[in-house]
Protein backbone atom coordinates (compact mmCIF):
# COMPACT_ATOMS: atom_id res chain seq x y z
CA UNK A 1 0.00 0.00 0.00
CA UNK A 2 2.90 2.28 0.87
CA UNK A 3 4.38 1.69 -2.57
CA UNK A 4 1.11 2.43 -4.33
CA UNK A 5 0.76 5.72 -2.50
CA UNK A 6 4.31 6.57 -3.50
CA UNK A 7 3.53 5.74 -7.12
CA UNK A 8 0.33 7.77 -7.15
CA UNK A 9 2.17 10.75 -5.71
CA UNK A 10 4.85 10.40 -8.34
CA UNK A 11 2.27 10.23 -11.16
CA UNK A 12 0.64 13.38 -9.91
CA UNK A 13 3.96 15.18 -10.03
CA UNK A 14 4.15 14.23 -13.69
CA UNK A 15 0.61 15.49 -14.18
CA UNK A 16 -0.60 12.14 -15.60
CA UNK A 17 -2.35 10.65 -12.63
CA UNK A 18 -4.28 8.15 -14.76
CA UNK A 19 -1.28 6.98 -16.76
CA UNK A 20 0.34 3.69 -15.82
CA UNK A 21 2.85 3.74 -18.67
CA UNK A 22 4.18 6.50 -20.85
CA UNK A 23 6.66 5.68 -23.61
CA UNK A 24 8.39 8.61 -25.28
CA UNK A 25 10.39 8.36 -28.54
CA UNK A 26 11.81 5.00 -27.53
CA UNK A 27 14.56 3.52 -29.69
CA UNK A 28 16.46 0.27 -29.20
CA UNK A 29 19.18 -0.80 -31.61
CA UNK A 30 20.98 -4.13 -31.69
CA UNK A 31 24.05 -3.30 -33.80
CA UNK A 32 22.48 -2.31 -37.15
CA UNK A 33 19.03 -3.69 -36.38
CA UNK A 34 16.39 -1.30 -35.08
CA UNK A 35 14.34 -3.41 -32.68
CA UNK A 36 12.30 -0.42 -31.48
CA UNK A 37 11.95 2.57 -33.76
CA UNK A 38 10.73 5.78 -32.15
CA UNK A 39 7.90 4.21 -30.17
CA UNK A 40 5.40 6.49 -28.45
CA UNK A 41 2.62 4.99 -26.36
CA UNK A 42 0.49 5.77 -23.34
CA UNK A 43 -1.39 3.17 -21.29
CA UNK A 44 -3.93 4.19 -18.67
CA UNK A 45 -4.16 2.81 -15.15
CA UNK A 46 -6.55 -0.15 -15.07
CA UNK A 47 -6.32 -0.67 -18.82
CA UNK A 48 -5.73 -4.02 -20.47
CA UNK A 49 -3.53 -3.23 -23.43
CA UNK A 50 -2.48 -5.90 -25.92
CA UNK A 51 0.69 -5.49 -27.91
CA UNK A 52 0.45 -7.53 -31.09
CA UNK A 53 2.93 -8.11 -33.86
CA UNK A 54 4.76 -10.75 -35.87
CA UNK A 55 7.76 -12.60 -34.41
CA UNK A 56 10.66 -10.21 -33.93
CA UNK A 57 8.43 -7.12 -34.15
CA UNK A 58 9.76 -5.67 -30.88
CA UNK A 59 7.07 -6.68 -28.36
CA UNK A 60 9.36 -8.51 -25.94
CA UNK A 61 12.07 -5.85 -26.34
CA UNK A 62 9.51 -3.20 -25.33
CA UNK A 63 8.54 -5.18 -22.22
CA UNK A 64 12.20 -5.82 -21.39
CA UNK A 65 12.93 -2.07 -21.53
CA UNK A 66 9.88 -1.17 -19.43
CA UNK A 67 10.83 -3.74 -16.79
CA UNK A 68 14.46 -2.67 -16.67
CA UNK A 69 16.07 -5.72 -18.24
CA UNK A 70 17.29 -3.68 -21.23
CA UNK A 71 18.42 -0.10 -21.54
CA UNK A 72 16.99 1.93 -24.43
CA UNK A 73 19.33 3.38 -27.04
CA UNK A 74 17.32 6.61 -27.07
CA UNK A 75 14.14 8.00 -25.59
CA UNK A 76 12.58 7.31 -22.24
CA UNK A 77 9.59 5.72 -20.53
CA UNK A 78 7.75 6.09 -17.25
CA UNK A 79 6.16 3.19 -15.40
CA UNK A 80 3.78 4.17 -12.61
CA UNK A 81 5.26 7.65 -12.96
CA UNK A 82 8.79 6.40 -12.36
CA UNK A 83 11.61 7.02 -14.81
CA UNK A 84 12.99 3.72 -16.21
CA UNK A 85 16.45 5.26 -16.47
CA UNK A 86 16.65 6.58 -12.91
CA UNK A 87 14.07 4.90 -10.68
CA UNK A 88 14.22 1.23 -11.56
CA UNK A 89 14.06 0.03 -7.96
CA UNK A 90 10.70 1.77 -7.42
CA UNK A 91 9.44 0.32 -10.71
CA UNK A 92 10.39 -3.22 -9.64
CA UNK A 93 8.13 -2.87 -6.60
CA UNK A 94 5.18 -1.99 -8.84
CA UNK A 95 5.46 -4.51 -11.64
CA UNK A 96 5.06 -8.23 -12.19
CA UNK A 97 6.55 -9.79 -15.30
CA UNK A 98 5.55 -13.10 -16.83
CA UNK A 99 8.37 -13.85 -19.30
CA UNK A 100 7.83 -15.66 -22.57
CA UNK A 101 10.06 -18.57 -21.49
CA UNK A 102 8.96 -20.08 -18.18
CA UNK A 103 11.90 -19.28 -15.89
CA UNK A 104 11.27 -21.48 -12.85
CA UNK A 105 13.41 -23.41 -10.37
CA UNK A 106 12.83 -26.97 -11.55
CA UNK A 107 14.07 -28.72 -8.41
CA UNK A 108 11.48 -26.90 -6.28
CA UNK A 109 7.76 -27.59 -6.11
CA UNK A 110 5.34 -25.07 -7.58
CA UNK A 111 4.46 -23.82 -4.12
CA UNK A 112 8.11 -23.47 -3.10
CA UNK A 113 8.72 -21.38 -6.22
CA UNK A 114 5.82 -19.11 -5.28
CA UNK A 115 7.13 -18.78 -1.71
CA UNK A 116 10.63 -17.93 -2.93
CA UNK A 117 9.44 -15.21 -5.30
CA UNK A 118 7.11 -13.90 -2.62
CA UNK A 119 10.11 -13.35 -0.34
CA UNK A 120 12.18 -11.90 -3.21
CA UNK A 121 9.40 -9.37 -3.75
CA UNK A 122 9.65 -8.34 -0.11
CA UNK A 123 6.46 -10.02 1.18
CA UNK A 124 6.03 -11.33 4.73
CA UNK A 125 5.43 -15.04 5.49
CA UNK A 126 1.77 -14.47 6.39
CA UNK A 127 1.01 -12.47 3.25
CA UNK A 128 2.76 -15.04 1.07
CA UNK A 129 0.66 -17.87 2.46
CA UNK A 130 -2.63 -16.03 2.01
CA UNK A 131 -1.71 -14.93 -1.51
CA UNK A 132 -0.59 -18.42 -2.55
CA UNK A 133 -3.87 -19.93 -1.32
CA UNK A 134 -5.80 -17.34 -3.33
CA UNK A 135 -3.77 -17.74 -6.52
CA UNK A 136 -3.77 -21.53 -6.46
CA UNK A 137 -7.52 -21.58 -6.09
CA UNK A 138 -8.01 -19.05 -8.88
CA UNK A 139 -6.09 -21.16 -11.40
CA UNK A 140 -7.12 -24.55 -9.92
CA UNK A 141 -3.50 -25.35 -9.24
CA UNK A 142 -3.56 -26.57 -5.60
CA UNK A 143 -2.82 -30.22 -6.34
CA UNK A 144 -0.10 -29.64 -8.93
CA UNK A 145 1.62 -27.02 -6.80
CA UNK A 146 2.76 -29.72 -4.37
CA UNK A 147 4.73 -31.53 -7.08
CA UNK A 148 8.26 -30.77 -8.20
CA UNK A 149 8.33 -28.57 -11.31
CA UNK A 150 10.62 -31.07 -13.09
CA UNK A 151 7.59 -33.26 -13.83
CA UNK A 152 5.28 -30.48 -15.06
CA UNK A 153 3.67 -30.39 -18.49
CA UNK A 154 4.08 -27.31 -20.70
CA UNK A 155 0.65 -26.02 -19.66
CA UNK A 156 1.42 -26.40 -15.95
CA UNK A 157 4.70 -24.53 -16.39
CA UNK A 158 2.81 -21.71 -18.09
CA UNK A 159 0.30 -21.48 -15.25
CA UNK A 160 3.05 -21.36 -12.64
CA UNK A 161 4.92 -18.79 -14.74
CA UNK A 162 1.88 -16.49 -14.53
CA UNK A 163 1.37 -17.10 -10.81
CA UNK A 164 4.99 -16.25 -9.99
CA UNK A 165 4.62 -12.96 -11.88
CA UNK A 166 1.57 -12.07 -9.81
CA UNK A 167 2.55 -13.44 -6.40
CA UNK A 168 3.12 -9.96 -4.93
CA UNK A 169 -0.14 -8.55 -6.30
CA UNK A 170 1.57 -6.01 -8.59
CA UNK A 171 -0.19 -2.88 -9.81
CA UNK A 172 1.14 -3.34 -13.34
CA UNK A 173 1.51 -6.77 -14.96
CA UNK A 174 3.46 -7.55 -18.13
CA UNK A 175 2.26 -10.85 -19.54
CA UNK A 176 4.42 -11.93 -22.48
CA UNK A 177 2.53 -14.63 -24.41
CA UNK A 178 1.19 -16.16 -21.18
CA UNK A 179 -1.07 -18.82 -22.70
CA UNK A 180 1.22 -20.35 -25.34
CA UNK A 181 1.00 -24.14 -25.19
CA UNK A 182 -2.09 -24.25 -22.97
CA UNK A 183 -5.11 -26.36 -23.78
CA UNK A 184 -8.35 -24.43 -24.49
CA UNK A 185 -9.78 -25.10 -21.01
CA UNK A 186 -6.66 -23.87 -19.23
CA UNK A 187 -6.52 -20.87 -21.53
CA UNK A 188 -10.13 -19.91 -20.67
CA UNK A 189 -9.25 -20.24 -16.98
CA UNK A 190 -6.33 -17.85 -17.45
CA UNK A 191 -8.58 -15.43 -19.35
CA UNK A 192 -11.01 -15.42 -16.41
CA UNK A 193 -8.10 -14.78 -14.11
CA UNK A 194 -6.85 -11.88 -16.25
CA UNK A 195 -10.38 -10.43 -16.25
CA UNK A 196 -10.42 -10.64 -12.45
CA UNK A 197 -7.18 -8.63 -12.35
CA UNK A 198 -8.79 -5.99 -14.50
CA UNK A 199 -11.71 -5.82 -12.09
CA UNK A 200 -9.15 -5.02 -9.37
CA UNK A 201 -8.03 -2.01 -11.48
CA UNK A 202 -4.68 -3.57 -12.33
CA UNK A 203 -2.93 -2.41 -15.49
CA UNK A 204 -2.11 -5.31 -17.80
CA UNK A 205 0.15 -5.29 -20.81
CA UNK A 206 -0.37 -8.46 -22.77
CA UNK A 207 1.49 -9.77 -25.79
CA UNK A 208 -0.05 -12.65 -27.68
CA UNK A 209 -0.23 -14.35 -31.05
CA UNK A 210 -3.79 -15.45 -30.35
CA UNK A 211 -5.97 -12.76 -31.90
CA UNK A 212 -9.09 -14.17 -30.25
CA UNK A 213 -7.38 -13.69 -26.87
CA UNK A 214 -6.53 -10.07 -27.64
CA UNK A 215 -9.99 -9.36 -29.03
CA UNK A 216 -11.76 -10.91 -26.04
CA UNK A 217 -9.67 -9.39 -23.27
CA UNK A 218 -8.29 -6.07 -24.42
CA UNK A 219 -9.53 -2.55 -23.89
CA UNK A 220 -7.11 -1.41 -26.56
CA UNK A 221 -4.74 -3.07 -28.96
CA UNK A 222 -1.48 -1.83 -30.45
CA UNK A 223 0.02 -3.52 -33.50
CA UNK A 224 3.78 -3.23 -33.72
CA UNK A 225 6.01 -4.23 -36.61
CA UNK A 226 9.71 -3.60 -37.22
CA UNK A 227 9.69 -1.76 -33.89
CA UNK A 228 7.09 0.78 -35.01
CA UNK A 229 3.56 1.16 -33.71
CA UNK A 230 1.51 0.90 -36.89
CA UNK A 231 -2.03 0.74 -35.53
CA UNK A 232 -3.72 1.44 -32.23
CA UNK A 233 -7.30 1.45 -30.98
CA UNK A 234 -10.00 -0.70 -29.45
CA UNK A 235 -10.50 -4.03 -31.23
CA UNK A 236 -13.84 -2.73 -32.52
CA UNK A 237 -12.34 0.50 -33.83
CA UNK A 238 -9.60 -1.38 -35.68
CA UNK A 239 -12.05 -3.82 -37.25
CA UNK A 240 -14.22 -0.93 -38.45
CA UNK A 241 -11.26 1.14 -39.66
CA UNK A 242 -9.90 -1.66 -41.84
CA UNK A 243 -13.38 -2.87 -42.86
CA UNK A 244 -12.69 -6.49 -42.01
CA UNK A 245 -14.44 -9.15 -39.92
CA UNK A 246 -12.13 -9.52 -36.95
CA UNK A 247 -8.81 -8.59 -35.35
CA UNK A 248 -6.98 -11.44 -37.04
CA UNK A 249 -7.86 -9.97 -40.42
CA UNK A 250 -6.73 -6.54 -39.24
CA UNK A 251 -3.41 -8.05 -38.20
CA UNK A 252 -2.95 -9.89 -41.50
CA UNK A 253 -4.01 -6.85 -43.48
CA UNK A 254 -1.52 -4.51 -41.82
CA UNK A 255 1.48 -6.75 -41.34
CA UNK A 256 0.94 -8.55 -44.69
CA UNK A 257 0.78 -5.25 -46.55
CA UNK A 258 4.06 -4.15 -44.99
CA UNK A 259 5.72 -7.38 -46.12
CA UNK A 260 4.43 -6.91 -49.67
CA UNK A 261 5.56 -3.27 -49.68
CA UNK A 262 8.94 -4.32 -48.32
CA UNK A 263 8.82 -1.96 -45.35
CA UNK B 1 19.68 -5.97 3.23
CA UNK B 2 16.51 -8.01 3.68
CA UNK B 3 17.37 -11.15 5.66
CA UNK B 4 14.14 -12.93 4.62
CA UNK B 5 15.19 -12.68 0.97
CA UNK B 6 18.70 -13.96 1.73
CA UNK B 7 17.36 -16.84 3.82
CA UNK B 8 14.87 -17.83 1.12
CA UNK B 9 17.67 -17.95 -1.47
CA UNK B 10 19.99 -19.90 0.87
CA UNK B 11 17.21 -22.41 1.51
CA UNK B 12 16.69 -22.79 -2.25
CA UNK B 13 20.39 -23.50 -2.85
CA UNK B 14 20.50 -26.10 -0.09
CA UNK B 15 17.35 -27.75 -1.44
CA UNK B 16 19.03 -27.97 -4.86
CA UNK B 17 21.96 -29.93 -3.40
CA UNK B 18 19.65 -32.31 -1.57
CA UNK B 19 17.36 -32.88 -4.56
CA UNK B 20 19.80 -33.04 -7.48
CA UNK B 21 21.69 -36.37 -7.48
CA UNK B 22 24.66 -34.93 -9.40
CA UNK B 23 25.16 -32.12 -6.89
CA UNK B 24 24.59 -34.46 -3.97
CA UNK B 25 27.31 -36.75 -5.32
CA UNK B 26 29.74 -33.91 -5.89
CA UNK B 27 29.12 -32.33 -2.51
CA UNK B 28 28.81 -35.33 -0.20
CA UNK B 29 30.02 -38.56 -1.77
CA UNK B 30 33.00 -37.15 -3.67
CA UNK B 31 34.89 -35.72 -0.66
CA UNK B 32 34.11 -38.86 1.34
CA UNK B 33 35.33 -41.13 -1.48
CA UNK B 34 38.43 -39.01 -2.06
CA UNK B 35 39.38 -39.10 1.63
CA UNK B 36 38.83 -42.85 1.84
CA UNK B 37 40.88 -43.51 -1.30
CA UNK B 38 43.77 -41.38 -0.03
CA UNK B 39 43.43 -42.83 3.45
CA UNK B 40 43.47 -46.45 2.34
CA UNK B 41 46.37 -45.81 -0.09
CA UNK B 42 48.62 -43.65 2.07
CA UNK B 43 47.41 -44.48 5.59
CA UNK B 44 49.97 -47.26 5.98
CA UNK B 45 52.90 -45.48 4.32
CA UNK B 46 55.45 -44.27 6.85
CA UNK B 47 57.03 -40.82 6.74
CA UNK B 48 60.04 -41.65 8.84
CA UNK B 49 58.48 -39.98 11.84
CA UNK B 50 57.14 -42.60 14.24
CA UNK B 51 53.34 -42.73 14.31
CA UNK B 52 52.92 -40.29 11.38
CA UNK B 53 51.70 -41.71 8.06
CA UNK B 54 51.77 -40.10 4.63
CA UNK B 55 48.01 -39.66 4.96
CA UNK B 56 48.46 -37.57 8.10
CA UNK B 57 50.52 -35.14 6.03
CA UNK B 58 47.88 -35.08 3.32
CA UNK B 59 44.83 -34.56 5.51
CA UNK B 60 45.08 -30.72 5.77
CA UNK B 61 45.26 -30.59 1.96
CA UNK B 62 42.13 -32.73 1.73
CA UNK B 63 40.25 -30.20 3.86
CA UNK B 64 41.32 -27.54 1.37
CA UNK B 65 40.22 -29.80 -1.53
CA UNK B 66 36.67 -29.80 -0.18
CA UNK B 67 36.59 -26.00 -0.25
CA UNK B 68 38.26 -25.77 -3.69
CA UNK B 69 35.55 -27.86 -5.37
CA UNK B 70 32.99 -25.17 -4.52
CA UNK B 71 34.37 -23.39 -7.63
CA UNK B 72 32.74 -25.98 -9.88
CA UNK B 73 29.41 -25.85 -8.04
CA UNK B 74 29.22 -22.04 -8.24
CA UNK B 75 30.29 -21.94 -11.90
CA UNK B 76 27.69 -24.55 -12.87
CA UNK B 77 24.93 -22.98 -10.78
CA UNK B 78 25.29 -19.48 -12.19
CA UNK B 79 25.59 -20.55 -15.83
CA UNK B 80 22.66 -22.90 -15.36
CA UNK B 81 20.53 -20.16 -13.82
CA UNK B 82 21.50 -17.79 -16.60
CA UNK B 83 20.63 -20.35 -19.30
CA UNK B 84 17.24 -20.99 -17.69
CA UNK B 85 16.43 -17.27 -17.45
CA UNK B 86 16.36 -17.43 -13.64
CA UNK B 87 18.90 -14.65 -13.14
CA UNK B 88 16.77 -12.36 -15.31
CA UNK B 89 13.69 -13.32 -13.35
CA UNK B 90 15.35 -12.60 -10.02
CA UNK B 91 16.60 -9.34 -11.50
CA UNK B 92 12.96 -8.36 -12.14
CA UNK B 93 12.26 -8.44 -8.39
CA UNK B 94 13.41 -5.74 -5.96
CA UNK B 95 16.19 -8.08 -4.78
CA UNK B 96 19.58 -6.34 -4.81
CA UNK B 97 22.81 -7.81 -6.16
CA UNK B 98 24.25 -7.63 -2.63
CA UNK B 99 21.37 -9.77 -1.27
CA UNK B 100 21.71 -12.28 -4.10
CA UNK B 101 25.50 -12.59 -3.85
CA UNK B 102 25.38 -12.76 -0.04
CA UNK B 103 22.97 -15.68 -0.25
CA UNK B 104 25.39 -17.57 -2.51
CA UNK B 105 28.36 -16.86 -0.27
CA UNK B 106 26.38 -18.08 2.75
CA UNK B 107 24.95 -21.19 1.09
CA UNK B 108 28.31 -22.22 -0.38
CA UNK B 109 30.07 -21.63 2.93
CA UNK B 110 27.49 -23.92 4.58
CA UNK B 111 28.19 -26.53 1.90
CA UNK B 112 31.93 -26.21 2.51
CA UNK B 113 31.40 -26.71 6.22
CA UNK B 114 29.42 -29.87 5.50
CA UNK B 115 32.13 -31.10 3.14
CA UNK B 116 34.90 -30.34 5.60
CA UNK B 117 32.95 -32.18 8.29
CA UNK B 118 32.65 -35.21 6.00
CA UNK B 119 36.39 -35.14 5.25
CA UNK B 120 37.10 -34.74 8.98
CA UNK B 121 34.93 -37.71 9.98
CA UNK B 122 36.40 -39.93 7.25
CA UNK B 123 39.95 -38.86 8.14
CA UNK B 124 39.41 -39.56 11.83
CA UNK B 125 37.95 -42.97 11.00
CA UNK B 126 41.04 -43.81 8.97
CA UNK B 127 43.31 -42.83 11.83
CA UNK B 128 44.16 -39.15 11.40
CA UNK B 129 44.84 -37.69 14.84
CA UNK B 130 45.35 -33.92 14.64
CA UNK B 131 47.00 -31.79 17.30
CA UNK B 132 45.40 -28.53 18.22
CA UNK B 133 43.33 -26.74 20.76
CA UNK B 134 39.70 -25.61 20.47
CA UNK B 135 40.92 -22.16 19.42
CA UNK B 136 43.23 -23.77 16.90
CA UNK B 137 40.31 -25.69 15.40
CA UNK B 138 38.26 -22.50 15.27
CA UNK B 139 41.07 -20.75 13.45
CA UNK B 140 41.32 -23.67 11.01
CA UNK B 141 37.57 -23.33 10.48
CA UNK B 142 37.98 -19.63 9.62
CA UNK B 143 40.68 -20.51 7.07
CA UNK B 144 38.31 -22.95 5.41
CA UNK B 145 35.49 -20.42 5.30
CA UNK B 146 37.82 -17.85 3.71
CA UNK B 147 39.01 -20.42 1.16
CA UNK B 148 35.37 -21.18 0.33
CA UNK B 149 34.70 -17.47 -0.22
CA UNK B 150 37.67 -17.37 -2.62
CA UNK B 151 36.11 -20.34 -4.42
CA UNK B 152 32.79 -18.50 -4.81
CA UNK B 153 34.70 -15.63 -6.45
CA UNK B 154 36.56 -17.99 -8.81
CA UNK B 155 33.24 -19.69 -9.64
CA UNK B 156 31.70 -16.36 -10.56
CA UNK B 157 34.65 -15.58 -12.85
CA UNK B 158 34.18 -18.96 -14.60
CA UNK B 159 30.45 -18.42 -15.08
CA UNK B 160 31.10 -14.95 -16.51
CA UNK B 161 33.30 -16.42 -19.24
CA UNK B 162 31.39 -19.67 -19.85
CA UNK B 163 28.41 -19.74 -22.18
CA UNK B 164 26.89 -22.90 -20.71
CA UNK B 165 27.16 -25.21 -17.72
CA UNK B 166 29.40 -27.71 -19.56
CA UNK B 167 31.95 -25.04 -20.45
CA UNK B 168 31.72 -23.68 -16.91
CA UNK B 169 32.73 -27.08 -15.51
CA UNK B 170 35.73 -27.28 -17.85
CA UNK B 171 36.75 -23.70 -17.09
CA UNK B 172 36.51 -24.24 -13.36
CA UNK B 173 39.45 -26.64 -13.62
CA UNK B 174 41.65 -23.69 -14.59
CA UNK B 175 41.23 -22.57 -10.99
CA UNK B 176 40.86 -26.00 -9.37
CA UNK B 177 43.91 -27.83 -10.75
CA UNK B 178 46.64 -25.28 -9.88
CA UNK B 179 45.23 -25.03 -6.38
CA UNK B 180 45.17 -28.83 -6.05
CA UNK B 181 48.68 -29.36 -7.37
CA UNK B 182 50.52 -26.28 -6.13
CA UNK B 183 48.47 -25.30 -3.12
CA UNK B 184 47.88 -28.44 -1.09
CA UNK B 185 50.06 -31.43 -0.17
CA UNK B 186 52.06 -32.07 -3.33
CA UNK B 187 55.75 -31.18 -2.71
CA UNK B 188 56.79 -27.91 -4.37
CA UNK B 189 60.06 -26.94 -6.03
CA UNK B 190 61.33 -23.36 -6.27
CA UNK B 191 59.40 -22.61 -9.48
CA UNK B 192 56.07 -24.06 -8.38
CA UNK B 193 56.40 -22.37 -5.01
CA UNK B 194 56.30 -18.99 -6.81
CA UNK B 195 52.98 -19.99 -8.37
CA UNK B 196 51.71 -21.25 -5.02
CA UNK B 197 52.20 -17.81 -3.44
CA UNK B 198 49.34 -16.54 -5.64
CA UNK B 199 46.95 -19.36 -4.64
CA UNK B 200 44.65 -19.05 -1.62
CA UNK B 201 44.75 -22.81 -1.00
CA UNK B 202 48.50 -22.60 -0.30
CA UNK B 203 47.98 -20.27 2.67
CA UNK B 204 45.04 -22.31 3.98
CA UNK B 205 46.85 -25.64 3.73
CA UNK B 206 50.07 -24.32 5.28
CA UNK B 207 48.12 -22.95 8.24
CA UNK B 208 46.04 -26.12 8.65
CA UNK B 209 49.25 -28.17 8.60
CA UNK B 210 50.79 -25.94 11.26
CA UNK B 211 47.69 -26.25 13.45
CA UNK B 212 46.87 -29.93 12.92
CA UNK B 213 50.28 -31.54 12.29
CA UNK B 214 52.76 -29.37 14.16
CA UNK B 215 50.37 -28.30 16.90
CA UNK B 216 51.78 -24.76 16.90
CA UNK B 217 50.32 -22.19 19.27
CA UNK B 218 47.81 -19.78 17.79
CA UNK B 219 50.26 -16.98 18.49
CA UNK B 220 52.38 -18.31 15.62
CA UNK B 221 53.12 -15.39 13.29
CA UNK B 222 52.94 -17.46 10.08
CA UNK B 223 49.32 -18.37 10.85
CA UNK B 224 48.32 -14.75 11.34
CA UNK B 225 50.27 -13.64 8.26
CA UNK B 226 48.49 -16.34 6.23
CA UNK B 227 45.14 -15.29 7.69
CA UNK B 228 45.78 -11.72 6.56
CA UNK B 229 46.80 -12.80 3.05
CA UNK B 230 43.87 -15.18 2.54
CA UNK B 231 41.43 -12.55 3.87
CA UNK B 232 42.72 -10.01 1.34
CA UNK B 233 42.61 -12.62 -1.43
CA UNK B 234 39.01 -13.55 -0.50
CA UNK B 235 37.87 -9.91 -0.69
CA UNK B 236 39.76 -9.20 -3.93
CA UNK B 237 38.63 -12.39 -5.71
CA UNK B 238 34.97 -12.02 -4.67
CA UNK B 239 34.89 -8.33 -5.64
CA UNK B 240 36.46 -9.14 -9.03
CA UNK B 241 34.04 -12.07 -9.47
CA UNK B 242 30.97 -10.00 -8.63
CA UNK B 243 32.11 -7.04 -10.74
CA UNK B 244 32.83 -9.21 -13.79
CA UNK B 245 29.60 -11.16 -13.40
CA UNK B 246 27.50 -8.01 -13.03
CA UNK B 247 29.19 -6.38 -16.03
CA UNK B 248 29.43 -9.31 -18.46
CA UNK B 249 27.83 -12.38 -16.91
CA UNK B 250 24.15 -11.51 -16.78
Amino acid sequence: MKVNEKAIKKSMVFGNNDLAISIQNLVKNYDDVKAINNLNLEIKTGELFSLLGPNGAGKTTTISILSGLLKPTQGNAFVGGYDILKELNSIKELIGVCPQEAAIFKFLTGKENLELFGYLNGMSKGKIKARIDYLLEMLEFEKDSKRKVKGYSGGMLRKLNILIALIHDPQIAFLDEPTVGMDPRARRKVWDFIRSLKEQNKTIILTTHYMEEAETLSDRVGIIDYGELIAIGTPKELVERFEVKNLEEVFLEITGRRIVEGI
Amino acid sequence: MNMLKILALVKTELRKILREPAFLFMMILFPAALTLVFGLTFGTMETGIPGVSQFDNMAPGLFAYACIFIIMIVAQTFTDYREQGLLKRINLTPTTSAEFMSSHIISNTILSIIQVAIVAVCSLLIGFRPYGTIIGFLLAFIFMILLSICSVGFGLICSTIAKNAGTATALSFIFILPQMFFGTFIPLNEATKVIAYFLPSYYATESLSLIFLDGVAITNLTIWFNLGIISILAIVIVVIGIALFKRYGK
